[in-house]
């Protein structure tokens, strides 16, 4: 069984400056104390995350919505165990993908083969697994015999089939996304969307983060509005959609 | 990296007055071997400020970054070796049995250099002006350890400086086994008391900072 649980989670950047990232300037304040402590200035930090609370389990599938810079892909990133918070608990149990990236790992000096092999890697399968997915992988492209070809010669829809077909091959049990994936022309995109949907009714937690509402709601039975690092509204999809229509909650 | 070995070698060689039979060898080996110990430890410095794509993206394990740095040093430490052959049929040397020791000597190497990426590669990514102290530090240590000038240069009362130099014993470790040399056991000492040192204070280290890297990238 999968589960999510965050605890109280806050997520803060450092942003130093020239001085904050420098050791020297470090050193020199350490040895001579309290002299210049006007220049804590140089510490600055942005709280991207505050007091998050959340709990999911088999079955759910969670749309976050929220304007620009209100959280969502820093909230996925926690779920998908990138950033441990410093501050709360997430305990997350159950295999994670994140296909924030879907093209993350690719080298374009090796070819399409290499390269199932190399992102498959990336997505946490050993190398003998990712062997026997091939002939499934290289038929879904329909490449054929670009994938003896490095990455650099193909165009722009050909490499998001291959990042496509190798990220939906896998079966993990929590799936996060960063809007939804599709990839190709009229033809494929009916295979692709196929797939994914595949994809997703196969995996036990999915959290998608999404401006489009048509995709929360087809997609999601929860979701949680984000609104400056903070989760405003968790609920019943239409609820917290027209929540995030009407300008969002005031606090 | 040849160009550079002939080129430093015929100058050096009239410069300390030795032949070339004498000079070359411990030049070149010296060469190969410095240019792997110092490139992995500035290359440590940009393990996961190199990696920042990767690490915002997938929550990989953070020693993965080091362990592709060791090896990137280890393919380009390998391709220099293939001078090594040319040397000893041009100056007819037979290493004999001590070469057998050198693939220790470069375990140790690496071993170290995995304390070392782990090490540097958190500091350099919180503290941006290391990477350029490391480097001049590099820098200076090429002079102070034998690599263009042997240990038996020195005075004898003075050798000890090369003794007391945690890179110059590494160095030892690879280079004398090529040479056909066994190298001290002082150099074994020092290379496993580094190790034990250097896992002791990193791993503390990495333990309390591990997850602060991805905030710091």
């Amino acid at each position: 069984m999968a589960s999510i649980e965050l605890d109280q989670v806050t997520i803060e950047f450092p942003i130093y400056n020239a001085r904050g990232r420098s050791l020297t300037v470090e050193l020199f304040r350490r040895t001579v104390g309290g002299l210049i402590q006007a220049d804590n200035s140089s510490y600055v930090s942005v709280v991207a995350l505050r007091d998050i609370n959340l709990f999911l389990t088999d079955g759910d599938r969670l749309g976050l919505i929220g304007h620009n810079g209100a959280g969502k892909t820093t909230l996925l990133r926690v779920l998908a165990g990138i950033y441990e918070p410093l501050v709360g608990r997430a305990r997350i149990n159950g295999t994670v993908a994140s296909l924030t990236d879907i093209t993350m790992g690719m080298d374009f000096e090796r070819n399409g083969y290499e390269n199932i092999m190399m992102r498959g890697v990336f997505l946490g399968l050993d190398p003998k697994e990712m062997r026997r997915m091939i002939p499934a992988i290289e038929e879904f492209t329909e490449l054929g015999e670009f994938l003896t070809l490095p990455l650099r010669t193909y165009s722009s829809g050909m490499l998001l089939r291959l990042a496509f077909a190798v990220t939906t091959a896998i079966v993990p049990e929590i799936l996060i996304m960063d809007e939804l994936i599709g990839a190709g022309d009229a033809a494929f995109v009916v295979k692709a969307t196929a797939r994914l949907n595949q994809m997703i009714s196969n995996s036990h937690i999915l959290v998608i983060a999404s401006h489009d509402v048509e995709t929360i709601r087809r997609l999601c039975n929860k979701a949680a509005l984000l609104q400056t690092g903070r989760v405003v509204k968790v609920g019943p999809v239409e609820e917290v959609i027209s929540a995030y229509m009407g300008g969002g909650v005031q606090s | 990296m040849l160009v550079t070995i002939v080129a430093l070698g015929l100058v050096y060689s009239y410069l300390f007055r030795m032949s070339l039979r004498d000079y070359l060898p411990s030049l070149t080996l010296g060469i190969v071997v410095w240019s792997l110990i110092s490139s992995t430890v500035t290359d440590a410095c940009t393990v996961f400020t190199g990696a920042g794509m990767y690490l915002q993206q997938s929550p990989l394990p953070k020693s993965l970054f080091v362990n592709r740095m060791l090896v990137r040093n280890l393919v380009t430490f390998a391709h220099n070796m293939t001078i090594i052959p040319l040397l000893y049929l041009a100056f007819q040397i037979l290493p004999g049995w001590p070469i057998l020791l050198a693939p220790i000597g470069l375990v140790i190497v690496t071993v170290n250099g995995f304390w070392i990426g782990l090490l540097l590669g958190m500091f350099c990514a919180r503290f941006r002006d290391m990477p350029q102290m490391v480097a001049s530090l590099m820098q200076i240590a090429f002079f102070v350890t034998p690599v263009m000038w042997r240990q038996d240069q020195l005075p004898a009362d003075k050798s000890w400086l090369v003794d007391i130099n945690p890179l110059a014993n590494l160095l030892r470790l690879i280079r004398d086994p090529l040479m056909g040399r066994v190298p001290p056991t002082f150099a074994y000492v020092m290379g496993i008391v580094l190790i034990v040192i250097g896992f002791s204070v990193t791993l503390p280290f990495f333990v309390r900072f591990r997850s602060r890297i991805v905030y710091w990238v």
